[in-house]
């Protein structure tokens, strides 16, 4: 699937997809699970809270 | 942004119809300086439109990016209007000119917003090696045809005074590659260069001159300096490798 393809999935632009990817924005929670309702898959195996990220 | 971000990149009807507007603006400000209304229309009107949930051509990510800006707008625009107000008590100085004054401050919050908006879209290392590549290619560029253009100074000129674009290239490899240690030293050449430009000394002084140097020369440095030291990283996601 390609970026474009999954963003047309879950309604946003592929910057939002690419920016995802590569750690420079965290989604909200709607879009975080619309992902993973694409992927077949429970959202903590998409995302993950590393220690010290939520501080703050 | 890649380059094939470039090519896939399409201005929206948004985009569009509001930079009409403001061209349309700008242009017809030779008939009446009333139509600068439009260009403030086209400016600020989208975002507008979008707080009141009446324009939905954004994503999450555009729309946070957007306020963050917004954000990083107001506390610039904050901390040069406390500088200001304390500049003028503080002596018999006065403004000249009031439009410039407001002037300024619109290139201070535009600028400051689009900067912001560099650093959401493409991170901040590569917004500040494309910002310092850009400056030293400006300085390459105006030594160069400094040395053309004007009364020929020799090949000796010619080949040294493009040596001062170097600093810029060469800060824009340590930023790749020590983000903290470059960031001190952008600082540093803001203040170095606030201290050759001699600002905000005089009084009187040519508000708009001053403060659009400021802006466009020391403003990218600032900026680029303080995202470096801050270890921006976007809005911070980890997302799993899978």
């Amino acid at each position: 699937m390609t970026q474009q393809e999954l963003a047309d999935r879950v309604g946003v632009t592929r910057q939002t997809i690419l920016s995802i990817e590569k750690g420079k924005y965290t989604p909200s929670v709607a879009l975080a699970l619309a992902l993973a309702e694409v992927f077949e898959v429970v959202v903590e195996e998409l995302f993950e809270l590393k220690k010290g990220e939520n501080d703050g | 942004m890649a380059r094939s971000e470039f090519r896939e990149w399409r201005p929206t009807r948004t985009s569009l119809f509001a930079g009409g507007l403001i061209l349309i603006g700008f242009w017809l400000t030779s008939v009446s300086w009333w139509f600068l209304l439009l260009v403030g229309l086209g400016t600020f009107g989208p975002g507008v439109l979008r707080e009141m949930g009446w324009l939905g051509d954004k994503d999450e990510f555009q729309r946070r990016a957007d306020h963050r800006a917004g954000y990083h707008a107001f506390l610039t625009a904050g901390f040069a209007a406390f500088g200001l107000v304390a500049f003028f008590r503080s002596g018999e100085r006065v403004v000249r000119d009031s439009e410039e004054l407001a002037t300024l401050f619109l290139a201070l919050l535009w600028f400051t917003w689009f900067l912001s908006s560099l650093l959401a879209y493409w991170g901040t290392e590569k917004t500040v090696v494309r910002i310092l590549s850009v400056f030293g290619f400006a300085w390459l560029g105006f030594a160069i045809l400094g040395n053309v253009g004007s009364e020929w100074s020799g090949w000796p000129a010619l080949l040294l005074h493009p040596l001062l674009s170097a600093p810029f290239f060469v800060l824009a490899w340590v930023s790749k590659r020590w983000p903290r240690p470059a960031g001190i030293l952008l600082l540093v050449a803001a203040l170095f260069f606030f201290q050759f430009f001699q600002m905000f000394r005089r009084d009187n002084l040519a508000l708009v001159t001053e403060g659009v140097t400021f802006i466009l020369f020391l403003g990218p440095l600032l900026a680029s300096g303080i995202a470096l030291l801050a270890s921006e990283r976007g809005f911070g996601a980890n997302p799993r490798d899978a």
